[in-house]
């Protein structure tokens, strides 16, 4: 029964479905657009949106000494933070929190209220708190009823737990953790380890809702020295005694094993506590570590390395007659420290020190031979430690040397080198001729791994064996008969150099009174066990009397603890001494005579003997006083309070004319 | 002539198909509320689709004839009751649209509806000529005019478009002559431009961020870029049932109702989409076959009232997650939380299963 009216309605009511079944399609092309097209980029703008990736840093790696013991680890500290946009009562929160942790209430109540305005969902209230602060904190936030907005992170803290002891070595970490100097900074790629993440999914109101670990943070790997922190005590205990005692600028000490070049102690003058950032005010220097940043002319020290390359090259032997009058080369006459001397051998020349002698054993050796063997010495380059700031020294190019400068460098001028220069330079002399590339990482472990240990460098021969055994047996002349007679040990041999070189006033363009006065020695010298060169900058006495004691008291000690056997009796043999010194003084002579230097040095062979150190540990200053003047035993007194440390230790025998030092401290 | 009403008679595949729809509803509610304020939206929507069967059922058993029988009465009664919410109305977010009942709030604008369709199916039936004439459509435009002037008031801009569909079809099908359909087309494009000037101004806004949804993230424009995120989001298979991060993390707004769509398509990705699109496409074919089949004029322009006013809904929701309509603020029928819509949406199914329980009549 179909009416016309039927066909129009039907007909239009076929176009109605075939209109909406188009507009169907639209909108299906428009969702294949959009979900499965644009589908990544509408993804990401959710994850943009949603999610904050928190950084998770990574713990630092641990660095240890030699035997193991902690010299830098990261321990886990409290961070504080909220989430102003879910803090119920704003200002009971920030007076809790304020009370908690000493902060302004006033201050952080605006502070929270500011970032609730701004809709912000997190903000840091105070970052690695004290442990007593974290207590208190989290009883409040476990506690009844838990004050849950009270957020808690660990961050981890860097925390070198013995102090200032190899501050310069390990350097330290600013705020975010990251090395600023020392190995801290020379390691950082590997102590630092890789940071992890994790993934906080955040509501449109910039609440927190849950967080998952989106990448696990890698720890750094634990790095071990070749420093041995006792050995490193010693060495700046000793250094800061002379220091203090002889008022010099700056100073420095390397303690080397001569056979693996593993440095044993590295320690500079003035130091720092690595536990505090660096802070306005506090001395700018004391963060450079002085034993390879700050090139000096080494002076008389550098005589045994002429005197090693002439044993090598020319007919020299410690016995040959060097002619040791006046020398004059170019128009600069070559002094003495005191006297003039008159012909003598080699071995005398170094014992003697004499300028014009070494100048002469240059001048042999030529500047050719010189420049080689100064190089392969290792002076001009750096080591290639891994501390930053290494300073290759100063060497000219021999194409740039005038025909006297073999003279000259042959006594240690028109030539800058570094106490570890120095150091690694001797250890060629007392390992038998080999060379040696200082070490100071002995291995590393990355976390689950087993440590890999550092790979020694190829020795290779630099002087022929007899030539070492030769300069050593000249250097043991110099701590038995020569200026370095304050560098005997008890119970070991020694040999050694001292040096002081007059430190150039560039300003004022002439040598001052002040010495960069050093002590480069080795012991036992049979088969030496440890390289020990000290530095002492801008001191007013030559390096025999300033820097010969820090060898002896480090020295002593250290092969006590390396537990090296003993190849000579206890008792300290002394032999007369000639009061002559060292010392290099061009052209004026009236520099050259350094006042009463070893005036008080007794020639009495009977009283070669001398006290038995008392204790004074303890004690006030003015006990020690009245105990050192009833027993006749000469001291010096450091710092204020009670006695803490002294040197030699008690029940040592005192040698002569050392005094006791005691270095108090509250 | 008897008349046999048998349940068997009824449109069981257009019901099977609903509970489907409304179920995939409830189970969206349910994900996209849990754990906030509106976590009991799911099952009072469960009561709220209960109580829509019933009234289905009820509405469904009376002769759509008697219904229209009433249309003056349901008229009167529709418009006092609209000027009753203007004057005692809850106002939310601004509007007015509700009145409260025994403890529950009506929308009235939604009930409205129902009645025009039985309004506009007698107007056209009592038609004496073959074709509609202007005249004719000038009347029913009036009546239709009032109320939707007074949805309007309330402001219910969304609501008071819905009551188009309605009257566009009836006199589509009732032979309105082409010349004047593309008269109307002209007709409504020059009146809505000067039209724009006289919306409120969140309803320019919305247009404005229609438009440009970048212009303003955190204006009404927000709402749409969120939308579209959630569906790119969403992929091809979806992130699982809660697990859509735009709705779980709120940054999608109102995902129970009018964006219930959107959160879907986050959770459900292409594929459900296109399940539910489906779903809806059949319940729509349903509706237009019944109309088809209906046993006179009056029947088949319920079933279209109600299949246009349908997929007028759809349309403008899904273009309007999908960002190519503005938001006005309209729900998903069956899908979105809500209780008028609802259950004014299971009444227009009883319509047109009362249409269908009655097509071997005569």
């Amino acid at each position: 029964m179909e009416s016309p009216f039927r066909t129009i309605a039907g007909r239009r009511l076929a176009l109605l479905v075939w209109i909406s079944a188009a507009w169907g399609l639209l909108i299906a092309a428009r969702l294949v657009q959009l979900q499965v097209v644009q589908h990544e980029h509408y993804s990401q703008l959710a994850r943009k949106q949603q999610e904050q990736l928190v950084e998770i840093p990574a713990p630092r790696g641990a660095i240890l000494d030699r035997n193991g013991e902690t010299m830098a680890i990261s321990t886990a500290v409290d961070s504080v933070f909220v989430n102003p946009m879910l803090l119920r009562d704003p200002a009971t929160s920030a007076s809790i929190l304020a009370e908690a942790l000493s902060l302004d209430r006033d201050t952080l109540a605006r502070d929270i209220a500011d970032r609730a305005r701004r809709k912000r969902g997190f903000m840091w209230i105070r970052r690695r708190i004290s442990p007593e602060e974290s207590k208190v904190l989290r009883s409040l936030r476990y506690g009844q009823p838990p004050l849950d907005w009270i957020g808690l992170q660990a961050e981890s803290q860097r925390f070198y737990p013995k102090g200032q002891i190899a501050a310069h070595v390990l350097g330290s970490v600013d705020h975010a953790e990251t090395g600023n100097g020392g190995i801290e900074l020379g390691l950082e790629s590997e102590l630092q380890g890789i940071p992890g993440a994790s993934r906080v999914l955040s509501d449109v109101h910039r609440a927190g809702i849950e967080s998952s670990m989106a990448v696990e943070p890698r720890p750094g790997a634990n790095v071990t020295l070749t420093i041995d922190e006792r050995i490193q005590f010693i060495v700046e205990r000793e250094l800061r005694l002379a220091m203090e005692t002889h008022r010099a600028q700056t100073g420095s000490v390397v303690v080397m094993n001569p056979h693996s070049g593993d440095i044993l102690a590295m320690a500079s003058y003035p130091t720092f506590d690595p536990n505090v950032r660096p802070h306005p005010g506090e001395d700018p220097g004391a963060r450079l570590n002085n034993a390879f940043t700050a090139p000096f002319e080494p002076g008389s020290v550098f005589k045994v390395f002429t005197m090693a390359t002439a044993l090598d090259t020319t007919r020299l032997t410690p016995e040959s007659i060097l002619p040791c009058g006046r020398l004059v080369m170019g128009n600069r006459l070559v002094g003495e420290a005191k006297n003039f001397f008159g012909p003598m051998t080699a071995t005398q020349v170094l014992e003697k020190s004499s300028n014009a002698g070494s100048a002469q054993a240059g001048l042999m050796v030529g500047a050719k031979k010189m420049d080689a063997y100064v190089r392969k010495f290792g002076f001009g380059y750096k080591t290639g430690i891994p501390l930053p700031g290494e300073s290759p020294g100063l060497l000219r190019n021999v194409e740039q040397w005038n025909k006297y400068s073999a003279g000259y460098i042959a006594f240690g001028h028109e030539i800058a080198t570094t106490t570890l220069q120095l150091a690694r330079a001797c250890s060629v002399v007392a390992n038998g001729g080999l060379s040696v590339r200082p070490r100071l990482v002995l291995s590393r472990q990355r976390p689950g791994e087993d440590p890999v240990a550092e790979r020694a460098s190829a020795p290779e021969r630099i002087l022929k064996p007899e030539t070492a055994i030769r300069t050593r047996l000249m250097m043991e002349g110099v701590v038995l008969r020569g200026t370095g007679r304050a560098a005997q040990l008890p119970g070991y041999s020694a040999g050694g150099k001292t040096g002081s070189a007059q430190i150039f006033d560039f300003k004022a363009k002439r040598y001052t009174h002040e010495y960069n006065s050093s002590f480069m020695g080795f012991a036992p010298v049979a088969n030496p066990q440890i390289v020990v060169v000290v530095t002492l900058n801008g001191a007013r006495e030559y390096g025999g009397a300033v820097a010969a004691p820090v060898f002896r008291g480090v020295a002593a000690e250290a092969l006590r603890i390396l537990e090296v056997p003993k190849d000579l009796p206890e008792q300290i043999p002394v032999t007369p001494q000639d009061d002559f010194e060292e010392g290099v003084i061009l052209t004026e002579a009236s520099d050259t005579d350094p006042s009463g230097l070893l005036a008080e040095v007794p020639t009495d062979p009977a009283q070669v003997y001398g006290p038995v150190v008392p204790d004074f540990r303890g004690k006030t200053a003015r006990t020690v006083v009245e105990e050192a003047m009833s027993l006749g035993v000469p001291i010096v007194l450091n710092g204020k309070g009670i006695a803490r440390t002294q040197a030699p230790p008690a029940g040592a025998i005192l040698p002569l004319g050392e005094p006791v030092h005691v270095l108090f401290s509250r | 002539m008897a008349h046999y009403l048998s349940a068997r008679d009824l449109d069981w595949a257009l019901i099977i198909i609903t509970v489907v729809i409304c179920a995939l509803g409830i189970l969206q509610i349910y994900s996209a509320t849990h754990d906030t304020k509106w976590d009991d939206a799911w099952w009072k929507q469960i009561a709220f689709v209960v109580i829509g069967l019933v009234l289905m059922a009820i509405i469904a058993s009376i002769d759509y004839h008697s219904l229209m029988g009433q249309v003056p009465i349901l008229y009167l009664a529709g418009l006092v009751l609209l000027l009753a919410v203007l004057l005692i109305g809850t106002k939310v977010f601004g509007s007015r649209r509700w009145i409260p009942v025994l403890g529950f709030t009506f929308q009235v604008s939604e009930f409205v509806k129902l009645m025009l369709i039985l309004l506009a199916a007698r107007f056209l039936t009592e038609m004496r000529s073959e074709t509609l004439e202007l005249a004719d459509l000038l009347r029913l435009g009036g009546l239709f005019a009032l109320p939707m002037v007074l949805v309007m008031r309330q402001p219910d801009l969304g609501t008071s478009l819905c009551y188009l569909p309605i009257l566009a079809s009836g006199v589509f099908l009732a032979g309105l002559r082409w010349k004047y359909v593309l008269a109307i087309a002209l007709v409504a494009i020059v009146i809505l431009w000067p039209g724009y000037y006289m919306l409120k101004d969140y309803q320019k806004a919305r247009l404005a961020s229609f438009l440009d949804p970048d212009l303003d993230p955190q204006g009404k424009g927000y709402q749409v870029i969120q939308s579209k995120i959630a569906v790119g989001a969403g992929g091809m298979w979806g992130q699982g049932v809660t697990r859509g991060t735009q709705t779980q993390l709120r940054f999608l707004p109102v995902a129970h109702t009018d964006f219930i769509f959107s959160a879907f398509a986050e959770e459900h990705g292409f594929v459900g989409v296109v399940a539910v699109l489906a779903l809806y496409f059949m319940l729509l074919m349903q509706i237009v076959q019944n109309a088809q089949t209906a046993p006179d004029r009056a029947g088949m322009y319920i079933c279209m009232g109600v299949g246009a006013l349908l997929l007028f809904h759809l349309l403008v929701n899904v273009g309007m997650v999908v960002g190519r309509m503005p938001v006005t603020g309209i729900p998903l029928p069956l899908m979105s939380a809500g209780g008028s819509n609802t259950l004014s949406t299971f009444m227009m199914l009883g319509l047109v299963n009362n249409v269908r329980l009655r097509r071997f009549v005569n």
